[in-house]
């Protein structure tokens, strides 16, 4: 009898907990600001309306993974600047991250790739932020070599599948002195789609128009090696690393924070102006310098193949991607807002950014993100002055 | 004559062809148990030396410190992973156990064969296709990622694991326990509860438990539906919120309606970052999932045989 009891007493207050559990979602929508975010801080009284500065306010975010690593530090540094805000980003990719933000389930969303028109239909208050630059390095795996050289054109030849053997006289040309074996190359690709085979077939489409008409630019495209079976795919940068790694004789892609970490080598470029360069802090601002008036009236641009003196040749812009005019939540937009200006302009957060492989914004490029947010609007008020 | 015939059979010969025949089948037999057995161990056995060194208490208690730095911990994925499977229990578990014993009463109705059918499909659709129908239905019309909306799509991987196990359990109860039940006055409900489902306890306890482990273990769904979260903090949302005065109600609504981590989102983060830490800790996190799932198996057997001892004196 007892038990009886007992086991019916827990059937109902599950299934009241069960109903409640439906019910209880609703009020995040309708005061979500209020509800979600109140826990105030410790010192700040309780039951007077809050100034908008000492509330704790949470911003989720979602996108790229590309910068997941520097956004996580960042995120780590924050609540030292600003105890009230805490800041969660999630690498669930770029185009989940656009689809999020277009379904306003984010506050803000990361991205490698740009918006396509149809989404700006969609919302046309949608912006992008340049935040960071990245490079991708070709990495290799030949026995017995430490250095390797390529330029734009041979390195397209390798991913064409045009240069298949490691001895072949375009390369031998770029690395005097050095022993090429007489191997056939293996060529290691992403197999999932991904923001760093966008940045690297962008550069192999600058460089050659036989890349850009036959293979062409993207996220995931056809590889020719694939095609003579001397292709083999890896998903994500671990995977092209795996690749590489465990096969002599390779040649693969990977962002640069992933090569440094792991201790990967990396090949030397020779970039558009004719000198060989490396992947490194002061190569990648060179290539964003030189193309600091590139940007569109969209705020984004394509940084490969820079034209500078000591420019790194493969790299792109990674962004965040905000609302302009659609800002209901004030305290949210100038959290937001501020969150963002400290990321691009503090010195501790630009070093850190440094020492994980990515590069930070050029001054003029940076104004011009400050201008941007300097229009952001909430509830058609000016957030920041 | 007959009988001459038969001492023409060499009998022993024949026995021993057959002993021959039997050990090699039974060692065949014995090879794939061993076989069988060989990933299960070795997965163990793996997970183990990858992940202890970075287990400590600092793993169970800490946040996740910054990428590429050592330290730290996953507390937000492990009470987050806790959050969510308690809230797809109390769904799911009552929800499942109505649903067997309407099964178990009404097997063949128009809409008793419909439920069985429709569970058999739910356990079959792809869990990426729960969470994404989680996201239209639980995050879209809220506009926010949660530890409910979570919750909500574990239970819907719950629910058909527990609605067929609990099924095929309480069919193996004998119907003479139920008729002398209602002979002896007991009414339906009652009977249900206090006789069928006490016998039928121990299969159905290990159908809950295949439940919670299948919903621990997910992935796919939980990343359209509770994001990920490294300050995922219950503590600290109920430290902060009686720092503030807030009501019970508030703290409560702040555990369920923020983002959250899950070990196994984390583990899947965690793997594929460019930081050998990182993917250290991941291995980590397998150590504390598989763990945890051991420890739920372990500790409902013991409290069944305790309750075994209970009432059999």
């Amino acid at each position: 009898m007892k038990r009886t009891l007992i086991v019916l007493t827990i059937l109902i207050a599950a299934l009241a907990l069960a109903a409640c559990g439906g019910g209880k979602a609703q009020p995040t929508k309708a005061s979500a600001p209020t509800q979600a975010s109140q826990s105030l801080q410790a010192a700040a009284p309780t039951q007077t309306p809050a100034p908008a500065e000492s509330k704790a306010v949470t911003l989720n975010g979602a996108g790229a993974t590309f910068p997941l690593p520097v956004y996580t530090e960042w995120n780590q540094m924050y609540p030292s600047v600003q105890p009230n805000v805490t800041i969660n980003y999630q690498g669930i990719g770029s185009g989940g991250g656009q689809k999020a933000i277009l379904d306003g389930t984010v506050d803000f969303a990361g991205s490698d790739s740009l918006l396509k028109d149809d989404q700006y239909a969609k919302m046309p208050d949608l912006q992008m932020l340049p935040m960071l630059a990245g490079a991708v390095v070709p990495i290799y795996n030949v026995p017995g070599m430490d250095k390797l050289t390529l330029d734009g054109p041979t390195l397209v030849n390798i991913f064409m599948a045009k240069i298949t053997k490691w001895n072949d006289p375009a390369i031998a040309r770029l690395n005097p002195g050095v022993n090429l074996p007489d191997q056939p190359i293996t060529v290691a690709h992403r197999s999932d789609g991904s923001g760093t085979t966008e940045i690297f077939t962008s550069y192999l489409g600058a460089v050659s128009e036989e890349w850009k008409n036959n293979v062409g630019v993207g996220k995931a495209v056809e590889w020719p090696a694939d095609g003579i079976g001397q292709g083999v795919g890896g998903k994500g940068n671990p995977g092209v690393a795996q690749a590489v790694q465990s096969t002599p004789y390779s040649i693969g892609y990977v962002e640069l924070a992933y090569a440094k970490s792991n201790n990967i080598p990396m090949a030397a470029m020779i970039n558009a102006a004719g000198n060989e360069v490396t992947a490194n802090a002061e190569t990648m601002q060179d290539a964003m310098a030189a193309f600091a008036n590139a940007f569109d009236e969209r705020l984004t641009a394509k940084i490969v193949n820079a034209p500078g003196e000591k420019s790194w040749p493969i790299m792109g812009y990674t962004y965040l991607i905000i609302h302009m005019t659609e800002n209901k939540d004030c305290a949210k937009t100038k959290a937001l807002l501020d969150y963002i200006e400290w990321a691009i302009s503090d010195e501790a957060a630009a070093k850190k950014a440094e020492e994980l492989g990515y590069a930070t914004l050029p001054a003029a490029v940076r104004d011009l993100v400050e201008a941007k947010l300097h229009e952001v609007t909430c509830n058609g008020q000016k957030v920041l002055q | 004559m007959n009988g001459d015939i038969f001492a023409q059979v060499n009998l022993p010969r024949v026995y021993r062809r057959r002993k021959w025949v039997n050990n090699i089948i039974l060692g065949l037999t014995g090879l794939t148990v061993i076989l069988a057995g060989i990933p299960l161990v070795w997965i163990v056995i793996y997970v183990i030396l990858k992940g202890w060194r970075v287990i400590n208490l600092d793993f169970f208690i800490h946040l996740p410190t910054a990428m590429g730095a050592t330290g730290g911990g996953v507390t937000n994925a492990i009470q987050g992973s806790i959050v969510m499977v308690i809230v797809a229990a109390i769904i799911a578990i009552p929800l499942a156990l109505l649903i067997a014993f309407y099964l178990l009463y009404y097997p063949q109705t128009r809409l008793g064969v419909a439920i069985r059918f429709s569970t058999d499909l739910l356990s079959g659709v792809p869990s990426i296709v729960i969470g994404i129908f989680g996201y239209a239905l639980f995050v879209l019309p809220f506009k926010h990622f949660s530890a409910l909306a979570g919750g909500l799509v574990l239970a819907m991987i719950m629910l058909p694991v527990v609605v067929r196990s609990s099924e095929e359990m309480l069919k193996l109860v004998p119907k003479e326990l139920r008729e002398g039940s209602l002979a002896l006055g007991a009414p339906e409900w009652k009977t249900s509860l206090s006789v069928i489902l006490v016998a039928a306890m121990e299969g159905v306890v290990t159908g809950i438990m295949l439940g919670l482990a299948r919903a621990i273990g997910e992935t796919a769904p939980l990343l359209f539906t509770a994001l990920g979260n490294e300050h995922y903090d219950v503590f600290g949302y109920i430290k902060q919120g009686i720092a503030t005065n807030q009501s019970l109600w508030e703290i409560f609504h702040k555990i369920l309606a923020e983002p959250t981590d899950a070990l196994p989102l984390t583990l899947w983060k965690y793997a594929q970052q460019p930081y050998p830490e990182r993917v250290e800790q991941s291995w980590g996190v397998a150590l504390v999932l598989m763990l945890l799932v051991l420890l739920l198996n372990i500790g409902a057997r013991t409290w069944l045989a305790w309750k075994r001892r209970q009432t059999h004196g």
